[in-house]
């Protein structure tokens, strides 16, 4: 049994990190703290430096992950906010680093519950973006990312996301790989160009207007081509894990569903008792969990849901004045549904936040008003504010 | 959804952190040894970096797979454990606690002494305490496996194991030799199993008690 931060760490340690940054902030903290103990105690042989913030801590990855080093670090809530400058950078230098993200709202007022906003504003800065929902996936997830990332087809920086105190405190099974799978599974960091002593190289140069369209279109490329690294490091993990995992959609009851939750992270553990309980009632309900926001499955979404009659989207993110006047997946989601022929009805579900739990309750309120949708074949809402 | 019971433990911040998280831990995997489904955190609003605020840990266990993991604070605790007896004097400690509960404190005081402090006592069937600080003689052990992380000194060494101990022989909720295989303290957590001094109240007399300190809770 071990919480997600723990998981996060034995995750970095299997994957022999080589230069790591910390700076405290709850809940990711106890990534860093376990690292600490891991470095300290010989079981780990990593430079840990202690950064004097989340920015100097990207500041530092970015440096080490130029020079060549499987750089981590980590933050949560308005520590993932104040480091925003660098993530641009990083992504646009494409240093594979990786930064684990424990959810944490952002003020104000203080709190320390989870909510996705914090790395959800981070999500066109060209990073990969995932979440996982198990301190099991979190541990996953780690190496897959750095598998990714550090594919020469891809070469970005991943941010590994889970649910703070949800995931990140809450102590689940969790089996760690081999030395010998983990070896097999993930090579060593090979940087394309680092720099160097003997091989002077520059890295971050100012450019003129005209070179900025091709470069952006370049990284719009890469992304494109990010789906297939992703389903063939999936495939591999569970070839020598054993650990299968849908590449980017988790299906649950999916196949013969009329409506359907569509949600990531933590609440997906609860989403998935409801659709059972559902379906002992006789509600055809399912779930679809979302595993990467970046690259966003455009097209596996439009699959896993088109035949679904009317979708929920559970948003434990805000997004202020958006087109939805709720939160930010369910956007994305109308959009990848939106040229199909014969489209679900989308509305959305502001749960979780402030770091609330979703109770099962919520979760039959929702599938009585998706219910209700497919019986009048319309939606006049956008947004449902659970528990207001 | 199958019957969740729900242990709540009390303990002050940084210098009994870790042996209150001890104290759910030893708990939930011996409950796992025994073939019970489990599960043991920290509450996560209490600050336990603070020196001696109160802090919350939590276990939940049961015959079936719990479903709900994260309501993420035990709302109608069946028995609250108390590692610090001043703890009673602030705080409603059994709220939320339903009728017919049990109260466990760590204290040196009389169990006669401690009713005085607990204006809704009627709630209680069962009262013990059990004086672990004698037994171990140490309040604090290690202020190592702080939130989030793990304890990578060892479990039990402290003022957990005699209170698992008495936990274990007042709730009959786990077996005596499932704790002993997880304690590092097996002797202590022995003599709390021992030691611990128990009152039962009848229904009738819990009634009373509570008329006397005036609550309206009823049975």
């Amino acid at each position: 049994m071990m919480t997600g931060c723990r998981a996060a760490a034995e995750g970095a340690k299997s994957a022999e990190v080589e230069v790591i940054c910390s700076f405290p902030i709850r809940p990711y903290t106890a990534i860093m703290m376990e690292l600490a103990k891991m470095v300290a105690n010989g079981e780990l042989n990593a430079e840990f430096i202690h950064g004097e913030g989340e920015h100097a801590q990207l500041s530092v990855v970015l440096g080490a992950s130029a020079a060549g080093a499987r750089a981590y670090t980590g933050s949560s809530g308005v520590g993932v906010t104040y480091a925003m400058e660098i993530y641009s950078p990083m992504a646009g230098g494409r240093y594979p680093a990786q930064m684990s993200i424990a959810d944490r709202t952002l003020d104000p007022p203080g709190d320390f519950g989870s909510e996705h906003t914090d790395a959800m504003s981070t999500r066109d800065q060209g990073w990969l973006l995932g979440w996982a929902c198990s301190p099991q996936e979190v541990y996953d997830n780690t190496l897959m990312s750095y598998r990714i990332g550090e594919d020469h087809r891809v070469m970005l920086p991943q941010m590994v996301c889970q649910d703070g105190y949800f995931i990140s405190h809450i102590p689940d099974k969790v089996t760690l790989g081999e030395t010998s799978q983990v070896k097999e599974f993930l090579p060593p960091y090979r940087p394309i160009s680092p720099l160097s002593l003997t091989n002077p190289v520059s890295h971050g140069p100012q450019i003129r207007p005209d070179q900025g369209a091709p470069m952006d279109a370049m990284r719009a490329q890469t992304f494109l081509a990010i789906p297939k690294v992703i389903e063939e490091a999936t495939a591999d993990f569970a070839r020598i894990f054993g650990r299968k995992y849908d590449p980017f959609v988790e299906q649950y009851r999916l196949a013969d569903a009329d409506i359907a939750f569509f949600i990531m992270g933590a609440h997906s553990n609860t989403a998935r008792a409801a659709v059972d309980k559902l379906r002992k009632e006789g509600v055809k309900a399912g779930m679809a969990r979302l595993r990467w926001v970046r690259p966003w499955p455009t097209h596996q979404l439009a699959e896993a849901l088109g035949h679904v009659k009317a979708v929920g989207v559970v948003e434990t993110s805000t997004s202020y004045g958006g087109a939805m006047r709720g939160g930010n997946l369910i956007h994305e989601l109308r959009a990848s549904l939106y040229d199909l022929d014969d489209r679900p009805l989308v509305t959305s579900f502001m749960g979780g936040l402030g770091g609330e739990t979703i109770w099962p309750a919520d979760f039959d309120y929702m599938a009585g008003v998706l219910s209700k949708m497919v019986k009048e074949k319309r939606t006049d809402r956008y947004v449902y504010w659970l528990g207001m | 959804m199958a019957k969740v019971h729900e242990i709540t433990v009390w303990a002050r911040g940084v210098l009994q952190d870790k042996e209150g998280r001890d104290v759910i831990n030893i708990f939930a995997k011996a409950a796992q040894a025994e073939g019970k489904h489990a599960q043991a955190f920290d509450n996560y609003e209490d600050l336990p970096d603070r020196v001696l605020v109160t802090v919350r840990k939590y276990v939940r266990l049961s015959d079936e797979e719990i479903t709900h993991k994260y309501v993420y604070t035990n709302d109608k605790p069946e028995v609250v454990v108390i590692c610090e007896a001043t703890i009673v004097k602030g705080i409603d400690v059994l709220r939320g606690m339903e009728p017919g509960g049990t109260l466990i404190i760590n204290t040196n005081r009389s169990i006669d002494d401690m009713l005085k402090l607990l204006p809704n006592a009627n709630l209680l069937a069962t009262i013990a305490t059990v004086d672990a600080d004698a037994i171990t003689g140490v309040r604090t052990v290690d202020f190592s496996g702080s939130e989030g992380g793990v304890d990578t000194t060892g479990i039990g060494k402290g003022i957990a194991a005699p209170i698992v101990g008495a936990v274990a022989k007042v709730t009959g909720l786990i077996k005596k030799e499932s704790l002993a295989k997880i304690v590092s303290d097996v002797s202590g957590m022995e003599r709390g199993y021992n030691e611990v001094k128990i009152k039962h109240f009848k229904p009738a007399v819990a009634e009373l008690v509570g008329a006397a300190a005036g609550s309206k809770t009823k049975r």
